[in-house]
């Protein structure tokens, strides 16, 4: 790897993933998830927390299945997590947090727009929020 | 060298075993049902997808087929190759069924035909791979004479058995399939499969779970149920040679219940004349577990001082269980468990078992 690569690529707007979709990117051997949830793009490591199965390249992008404080059942935020693999675990696409253990977390790199394309690239994304 | 006890491959459709088959078993497979025959499966669906998801190609496969059909391409591309299987011991997915159906000759028969086909569709065309013999257990003269009609074979190393049954592997009603096992020198595979369906009463007293998760963390029942019987029934007397290995069952549930066989064979030993020494004995010598399910307390390190007691350096042995959702990846397993015995369990025991010698190199 030379540390002359690029440490970011760009996708244009046409190439960007609608919901539900997963488009994944190499950056310096590195491979990056990107996914649409709402109107907002996000990037997460192609890498599962748990057991490092391909997260993005071989998971899938799922809504939440959730209980209501009145019993009900109800549909999550739409095509909000993604689905590892392997042991089926989820993590939420926005923040990379396990859906079932408090302590995991997918990595994730910063997005931001550059006109109508997306830059991705391999620094942490800022603190509140992932688009500039 | 890593030696995975527990890699499962099967068809995309029954109608694949027809070459197979003779010709009347065929007419039959080819007219049965609506688009030939299918066999029982779980009430229990498994609620995010029974396989690994990049372990087949969700794009080509049809909609609704539950167990797409492992490539041999795919095996070597996500298991063989990267972690460098030395053997991979071959375990039956739908071809389980064959045991649990109600239909004892037609099950024989499907298991031939199985046999036939994974010798030539898997065992003679990659080194590594060793098969078990898929047999129907509830028709154990024919399951013997399958075993025999393969004596000499050394690409299969053992007899498979689901744990689904229609009574425990102890019962006097096998004794043909641990006698021609023992006679052939093949360990008997028990694996959990099927528990619960077609035959074999359900999976707990409690009766049918009402769901999948519910059905997950209970299927090891059977294997509890079998691993008993055998004990007890005195299968390690009665044959001597015999071997027994218990795939999926998990490793802990076993510890408990060999610290209660061992007391109540104190108690209740005249009833069980054919189990002359405690049960643990016999488990020493002559019974082996697999790892995965590998349990995962919060807190690894309470996992160790359980095990232990099992004497995981002469019993364990590695499982991934792939395709699975559960599959277990070799080196995050292994790393679970102390560095001395690490090579016991990633190798060592299942080529004693399976009387598997490391490969020849150019």
């Amino acid at each position: 790897m030379s540390s002359t690569e690029p440490r970011e690529v760009r996708v244009a707007a046409s190439d960007l993933p609608v919901p539900g979709q997963i488009l994944v990117v190499e950056i310096r051997h590195h491979r990056v998830g990107l996914m649409r949830v709402g109107d907002e793009i996000h990037a997460l490591a192609d890498r599962c927390p748990h057991r490092g199965a391909p997260l993005c390249s071989a998971g899938e992008v799922v809504t939440d299945i959730q209980l209501a404080a009145d019993g009900s059942l109800q549909l999550g935020a739409a095509d909000s997590l993604i689905r590892c693999p392997w042991h089926k675990w989820d993590f939420e696409i926005a923040t990379g947090t396990c859906q079932v253990d408090g302590q995991m977390r997918v990595r994730r790199y910063a997005v931001r727009h550059e006109g109508s394309d997306v830059i991705v690239s391999l620094d942490s994304p800022p603190k509140a929020g992932d688009v500039e | 060298m890593l030696i995975d006890c527990d890699v499962h491959v099967g068809y995309d459709s029954l109608l694949e075993l027809l070459p197979y088959l003779d010709g009347p078993t065929r007419e039959l497979v080819q007219h049965s049902g609506t688009n030939g025959l299918g066999m029982p499966s779980y009430p229990w669906y498994h609620p995010s997808g029974w396989l690994r998801k990049d372990a087949y190609d969700p794009d080509t496969t049809a909609q609704g087929k539950q167990i797409p059909g492992q490539t041999l391409a795919t095996v070597r591309r996500l298991l063989l190759d990267p972690y460098d299987v030395t053997y991979g011991i071959l375990t039956a997915d739908e071809a389980a069924a064959f045991s649990i159906i109600p239909n004892g000759i037609l099950g024989a028969k499907l298991a031939a035909a199985y046999n036939d086909w994974l010798l030539e569709h898997w065992l003679q065309e990659d080194a590594r791979l060793r098969g078990l013999i898929v047999v129907a257990a509830q028709h154990p003269e024919a399951a013997a004479a399958e075993i025999r009609r393969h004596a000499g074979d050394d690409r299969f190393v053992g007899v498979f058995l689901p744990g689904g049954a229609r009574v425990p592997y102890g019962n006097v009603i096998y004794d043909p399939i641990w006698k021609a096992a023992s006679e052939q020198g093949l360990p008997v595979a028990v694996h959990t499969h099927f528990d619960g369906v077609g035959i074999s009463p359900p999976l707990t007293s409690a009766g049918h779970p009402d769901t999948y998760a519910e059905y997950h963390v209970l299927c090891g029942s059977g294997m509890y149920g079998h691993f008993t019987s055998a004990l007890l029934a005195g299968v390690f007397e009665r044959f001597p040679g015999s071997k027994m290995v218990m795939i999926e069952g998990g490793v802990v549930p076993f510890l408990g219940y060999l610290w209660r066989l061992d007391a109540d064979w104190k108690a209740c030993r005249t009833e069980v004349p054919y189990c002359r020494r405690l049960p643990s004995e016999y488990v020493w010598e002559s019974v082996r577990f697999t790892t995965q399910p590998l349990e995962t307390p919060v807190d690894d390190d309470a996992l160790w001082p359980v095990i232990k007691n099992l004497r995981p350096a002469e019993t364990l042995m590695f499982a991934s269980d792939y395709p699975h959702w559960d599959f277990d990846e070799p080196t995050q397993t292994l790393r679970l468990l102390p560095e001395e015995i690490r090579s016991a369990v990633a190798h060592e025991n299942a080529a004693r078992l399976f009387r598997l010698s490391a490969p020849v190199t150019a």
